[in-house]
Parts: C-alpha cells; structure tokens; sequence
C-alpha cells in the first residue's frame, strides 16, 4: 500500500502538477466568458458537457508522460513492480481531481441558482469526461504519442459539435443539453473500456 | 541551396510521419461529413414553400427589432449575452439600468415598466405561434447613427457580447426571403461571384473551423521529435543557419496541409463544372484556389507558427493547450457571425453560406485586414522561433535538459 501510495506522491509532484493548475485556471476563469449563474437547464448542461467536460482531456490523457523516453521506459518496465500498477494509480489520481474539480463547479452552479439534477449532472458530466480522457489514453497508448492522444478526442468534440448525434448516436457527448441522458451511460462504459484497452496496450513488455 | 534541400527532406519527413497522415483523414472525414453532400442549388421556383432566412439590409425593420428586445430585457432587468456563444445572463446595477432606461427613453419614448409589459402581452397573447421577438417603433427623427451609437453603449454596460453591439444589430433582422429575395440571391450568385465564389466561401467557413487547430498538433509533433530522437544537439553542431532549419520546417509543415486542402477543394470545384455546363452558364475555374489561399493559409500558417514556436521555446506540449483555447474562444465567439459579413477581428471568420455575397462584398476589406494581421503575426511568430532556437543552439535558453541538482529518488521502485 505504501509503494501505490508513494507513486501517487511522485505523479502530483512532478507530473500531474501543471495539469491541476491548468485546469484550475481554465474552471475560474470561465465566469469571464460563460454565464454560470441563473441557468435554465439545457444552458447548465451546455456549460458542463461543452466546457467542463474538455479538462477531463487535460487530466487524463497525459498518464504515460513521465515514461515518453523509451530508454526510461525499459529501465521503468524492467522493475518488480507492474508498469500498469503505476498507470493505474496516476489515473485514479487523475479521476480522483477530476471528480473533485467537477464537484466544486457543479456545487458553485447550483449555488448560483442554476436549474439542475445535481446528482445526474455531476455523472453525466464525469462519464464524458471520462470518455474523452479514456479516447486520449487509448490513441496515445496506441500511437505512442502524447499529441494524438490530444488531436483525436479533440477531433471528436468536433465533430460532435458540427453533425449532433447524427453519426456518433448513442456515443453523443452533448446529450443531457437536449434533455436525454442514455448516452452518458454508453459514454461511461466506452470510456471505461478504452482507458483499460489504452492501459494495456502500453504496459506491454515487449514492443 | 541548403535551403531547399532541407525542405525536402521535411516534407519527405512530413509524408512519413503518422500525424501527417491523421491530420488528412481527420481534415477528409471533416469535409466529407459537412460538405460531401453539397449539391449546387438551380434557380428557385415559384410557389416554393419557404426560401429560407435572411438579415434584412432594412434601417427602419433593424431598429424596430433591436427596440422591442431592448424594451423586453430592460423591463425583465436580465439581458442575455453571448461574449464567446455560451448564454450569459447579465443584471446590471441600478445606475446601469436607470441609463439603459434613460436610452430606451430617448430612442424608442417609452420607459415605464407597465407600458413595455402592456405592448408585450399584446405580442405575445395574439394567438398562434408567435415566430417573431416585439417590434418598437423608434422615435421620429432618430438617425440609424445615433441609435447605432446608443446601443454600442448598452453593449459595453453589459460587458460585451450581446445583441446590441454595433456589428451585431442585423442580426436582430432576421426576414423571411420571398421568391424575388431568393431569386436575387441567384442571379447574383451567377452574375457577381461566377457561380464558384459562394460555393468557395461555404469550403473555407467549414475548412477554416478545422485549420486554425489541426496545424498546431503537426508542428508540436515535429518540434518534439528532435528531442525525442535526441536529434538535437546533433542538429545544433550542423552548418545550416537557425533561419533556414527553422524555416524549411514551417514551411513545408505548411505546403503539406495545404495540398490536402487544394485537394478536397477539387470535389466542390467539379460538381460546379457540372451543374455549370449543365445549365449553360459561366464559371470562375479559380475560386476554390483563390479563396483557400486568401482565407485558409493565414489561418494554418497562424496555427503551425504556434506549435513551432511554444514547441521550440519550452519542448512541452503547450502549444496544443494554447492554440486549443484559441480556437475554442474563437470558434464559440464567431458563432453569431455565422450568416457572414459580420467577421471582425476573429481568427476563425465565419460566411455559413452560398448567398449573402452584399455581406461579403461589403465587409471585404475588414476580411482582407483581419487575414493579413494573421499572416503577419504568424510570420512574427516565426521570427522569433528563430531567435529562440538561435540562442538555445548556442547553449543559452536552456529550460530542459539540464542536469540542474542531485534529484536523486529516495523511493525505491
């Protein structure tokens, strides 16, 4: 328990850091552009799904930067302990943020008097952001490449934005704006299964 | 000499690397998702059942629109604003209120609450479906400068972004067209932009939304491979001059994006040969290459320079954080502007349409200024990569790769 423990305290020291305070900043900074007070509901949806949900790109994608050198790789991968345990605690840590940062926004909104299901927005919101983060690991997992891993999930926000629902169907991530919320739960699972899939694909030994 | 063969060798190093090739599909699916069903639309009938929407040219209807909604949000005390596309709700304070109060007075003489709630209830408890907002008339004698004048300052009280500013009055207009509009629309559309230039608009409004981010991912992937490759210092000790390694790179990362773009142009640019030969009408051959030059290269060579420069300056990721909060920023801002000719100093100009070529035309020089300060800036931009990696080559600069302490772990692995 200590060692999962100690990695934790390495990751927030010298990798997860810059990403807190980026997405730290991008959260207070949004009352200069976006409304957050007196909110109908799809327009409270609309500021977590379309803007919140993006950090979850920020936190989640960048697990496997410590270990982008390849040299360091094989030193890392050659230890008793599992190159997927690390992954794995930096990206409970990286969850753990996440759904902390979600939950004070979410709690700022509705002290603002912003219409909402508080409990279902808060997971419909970390469901996206979880898929998003999970697209991002996979590709980076996949390509070995941090800044696919950024293009892709960022590709699809897009295309989510551009078409709707009209090819990505029950993986739309903008749903609870127009009052559905099914998707989120396909969104979780996706994002689930593609953050172990990305997990995997890195933690292989030989490559 | 030098020069050229270092650009050869990026772009043969572009067309091998994956990114390059992810960045294309990512720009096909794009295009062939918004626009692959793009069919040239013949003359309108008559009889047609709506010819859809436009923003009247008309100062009196721009008025009247603007009236009735300054009117609605004076009397609610909330005013909705847009600053980047995202709803605001703005209350302003007590004085604030009493001057927009003082400014519905002097434009449209009216004032008090109960007169506003009355006009309102008469709008909107007519029965049926109510499609419009509350027309008010305006004052005899107000000229459309003042008033333009007067509603920018209710803009500025409400911090910005809201229907009131001076570009954005129009679109408080919005018209049904009827069959002589559209008809206009046409024969415009054929006289003055030969058929193409619509069509071309329409490519570089879409197009644009994709190369003011995906330029940036390419050019963070290239500045990050030499270290990767632990190139760098190899590269550094090489007889070629900062300007040249640095511009060779930026400019073939810019001539590959653009053949893709060049490329899927082409798709459009036949199915206006075809409807053109079809309906035995003139065409501009050259308006998809005149527009992706003029309007999408200031856009990837903006996008590339700050990947190239963050990249250079920190060898981190940030230039993808960077130009991602730009584009976002830009993308949402822009999104009232959408109808064209409303494209001010945003680095992701919007015309989401074949028609509206008075819009175009009229604001063309605005288009033209807000291109060219992006060229220019991206060219600043790259200026200054070249400074940055002049002086790291030299060993000055360096922010990573120093062994800077004993960090030695005291965890055991």
């Amino acid at each position: 328990m200590e060692r999962y423990l100690q990695i934790g305290k390495v990751n927030i020291k010298h990798n997860i850091l810059p990403h807190l305070l980026v997405t730290a900043a991008i959260l207070c900074l949004s009352p200069l552009v976006l409304g957050v007070s007196n909110l109908e509901a799809p327009d409270t949806a609309k500021v977590l799904e379309m803007y919140v949900a993006l950090t979850g790109i920020i936190l989640l994608t960048p697990v496997f930067l410590p270990e982008q050198n390849k040299d360091l790789r094989d030193l890392v991968y050659s230890k008793y302990m599992k190159a997927s345990s690390v992954y794995l605690v930096r990206i409970l840590e990286a969850v753990a943020a996440m759904g902390f940062f979600l939950g004070i926004y979410v709690w700022m909104l509705h002290n603002n008097n912003c219409q909402m299901d508080v409990l279902k927005y808060y997971g419909g919101t970390m469901a996206e952001m979880l898929f998003l983060g999970g697209l991002g690991i996979l590709c980076y997992g996949l390509f070995d490449n941090l800044i696919i891993g950024y293009m892709v999930p960022i590709f699809y926000y897009i295309v989510a934005m551009g078409s709707g629902d009209k090819y990505l169907k029950m993986l739309y991530p903008f749903s609870m704006a127009k009052g559905s919320y099914e998707e989120k739960i396909y969104l979780l699972i996706a994002g689930v299964v593609m953050l172990a899939a990305g997990v995997a694909l890195r933690s292989r030994r030989f490559r | 000499m030098m020069f050229w063969t270092l650009f050869a060798k990026e772009c043969r190093q572009t067309v091998r690397s994956l990114i390059y090739w992810l960045t294309v599909i990512i720009l096909s699916l794009f295009f062939f998702s918004q626009l692959g069903d793009i069919e040239i639309t013949g003359k309108p009938v008559k009889g047609q059942e709506d010819y859809g929407v436009k923003y009247s040219d008309d100062e009196q209807i721009i008025m009247e629109n603007t009236l009735g909604r300054l009117a609605e949000e004076y009397c609610r005390e909330t005013y909705s604003t847009y600053p980047i596309g995202f709803h605001k709700s703005v209350k302003p304070d007590k004085d604030e209120n009493r001057r927009i109060g003082d400014i519905l007075e002097e434009t449209a003489g009216i004032r008090d609450r109960k007169v506003i709630e009355d006009l309102m209830a008469e709008h909107y408890n007519k029965g049926g479906v109510i499609m419009t907002g509350m027309a008010v008339r305006p004052v005899k004698g107000l000229s459309y400068e003042h008033f333009q004048k007067l509603m920018q300052e209710v803009d500025d009280i409400l911090g910005g972004g809201s229907s009131y500013a001076k570009d954005m009055l129009k679109s408080n207009a919005m018209v049904a067209m009827t069959y002589e509009d559209a008809m206009e629309e046409y024969d415009t559309l054929i006289e003055k932009d030969w058929l193409t230039g619509g069509y071309a608009r329409l490519f570089c409004d879409y197009m644009g939304i994709m190369l003011a981010i995906l330029p940036v991912f390419l050019a963070v992937t290239r500045g990050l491979r030499d270290r990767r490759a632990k190139m760098q210092e190899l590269i550094a000790v090489r007889k070629a001059s900062a300007a040249a390694i640095i511009v060779s790179r930026y400019l073939a990362m810019v001539v590959m994006i653009m053949v893709p773009v060049l490329v899927l142009s082409c798709f459009p640019l036949a199915e206006s040969i075809r409807y053109a030969s079809e309906a035995g009408i003139s065409m501009d051959y050259l308006a998809f290459a005149k527009y992706s030059f003029g309007w999408l290269l200031p856009s990837v060579m903006t996008a590339a320079a700050v990947g190239l420069v963050l990249t250079v300056l920190t060898d981190t990721a940030l230039g993808v954080l960077v130009q991602g909060i730009w584009w976002f920023i830009s993308i949402f801002s822009s999104m009232s502007g959408m109808g064209g000719g409303m494209y001010g100093w945003n680095f992701v100009p919007r015309h989401n349409t074949v028609g509206n070529y008075s819009g175009f035309h009229n604001n063309f020089a605005q288009l033209a200024a807000n291109r060219t300060l992006y060229a220019v800036i991206s060219v600043a931009l790259v200026a200054a990569t070249i400074w940055i990696y002049a002086k790291k080559r030299r060993g000055k600069m360096d922010i990573h790769g120093k062994i800077s302490a004993n960090r030695k772990s005291k965890y055991k692995a």
